[in-house]
């Protein structure tokens, strides 16, 4: 009997999966800024897997957080060891739909604004989040791109007192993905 | 008096000292250069992947954050805007190919693309962890 269930699911889940168009990038990028009177500070990451569903609207990204460069390696080390603890935390991820998603033509190009409602873990913390982005049908690939602000104590990350004044409370967070077909 | 005059002026060069030191190597200390870093672990990049597929999370806390150096022959090579990447494949997953891909510094990206495919080659770069579907190695070089 577990047999059965066991082969209905696969069956089920790989007729889904045929019928289903994904698009996928292995390098997708993620930019943070952090503005302050006493400085700014900006990370990159493009080691950024993501996925895109085009016929349920499934989306999601997932980010290694030792990843991130940053200009300076002190600020780079504080980072991971300091802040996102991210030898306890090593990934961040965001799992979500497009919630406009019949109104975008996925086979026709041109630029469409996108709704994106989901959950985004930073620090082992999850919570829900709603963006807006964009979605540009190229001939070959979508280009996704979304910019929204994260509050650090949201995510429980601790900023020590003594750079309190340098790190903002809201950082500003750019995710571009160049997505092709699987 | 005179002694006051020289301890003031000792006081403020060691103090010049300082600051510029402080400045310097821990500020705006260098990034670590991973071309010539030694490696903490040298394996062959299948046996680095079933590691992190059998228990991500032992894997983790003995890879993340070392420099390694990855020996296999190469599936194939990406080119990816500035990027390109090593691909060592050894399984299919949702998202296609999984296995180590080693993201290469700019002067060895043009030698990896040179590089034939299918021969062996080890590479060393930092770990920064697995994403689920992939090991990552960043700013890799060519060892032989």
């Amino acid at each position: 009997m577990k047999t059965n269930i066991s082969l209905l699911i696969a069956i089920i889940f790989i007729s889904t999966s045929a019928m289903a168009q994904k698009y996928i990038t292995k390098n997708g990028s993620i930019n943070f800024f952090s503005s302050t009177p006493v400085e700014n500070i900006e990370a990159l990451n493009n080691q950024v897997n993501a996925a895109l569903d085009t016929e349920t609207g499934d989306f999601v990204f997932k980010v290694l957080i030792k990843s991130f460069k940053f200009e300076k390696a002190l600020m780079q080390e504080h980072f991971n060891e300091n802040y996102m603890e991210s030898h306890k935390f090593p990934n961040a991820m965001f799992v979500g739909k497009v919630e406009n998603q019949v109104d975008i033509d996925f086979s026709k190009p041109g630029k469409y604004q996108a709704k994106i409602k989901g959950r985004l873990t930073i620090h082992g913390v999850t919570r829900d989040i709603s963006e807006s982005g964009t979605f540009e049908v190229e001939n070959d690939a979508i280009q996704g791109t979304s910019k929204f602000m994260v509050k650090v104590a949201d995510y429980d990350i601790r900023i020590p007192k003594t750079v309190v004044n340098n790190i903002a409370e809201e950082i500003e967070v750019t995710v571009n993905v160049k997505l092709m077909p699987l | 008096m005179k002694n006051w005059k020289k301890l003031l002026i000792a006081i403020i060069i060691l103090g010049a000292v300082g600051a510029w030191a402080g400045y310097t190597f821990i500020y705006n200390k260098a990034h670590t250069n991973f071309e010539k870093a030694e490696p903490d672990f040298s394996l062959q990049a299948v046996t680095l992947f079933n590691d992190f597929r059998m228990d991500a999370q032992t894997a983790g806390q003995k890879y993340n954050g070392k420099v390694l150096e990855i020996s296999g022959k190469l599936s194939g090579i990406e080119e990816n805007d500035s990027l390109v990447i090593g691909v060592f494949a050894y399984d299919e997953g949702l998202f296609g190919p999984e296995g180590v891909r080693v993201t290469m510094l700019k002067n060895h990206a043009k030698k990896l693309l040179a590089y034939p495919k299918h021969k062996a080659i080890t590479l060393k770069g930092f770990c920064p962890g697995y994403n689920g579907t992939d090991v990552i190695i960043e700013s890799g070089s060519i060892v032989k």
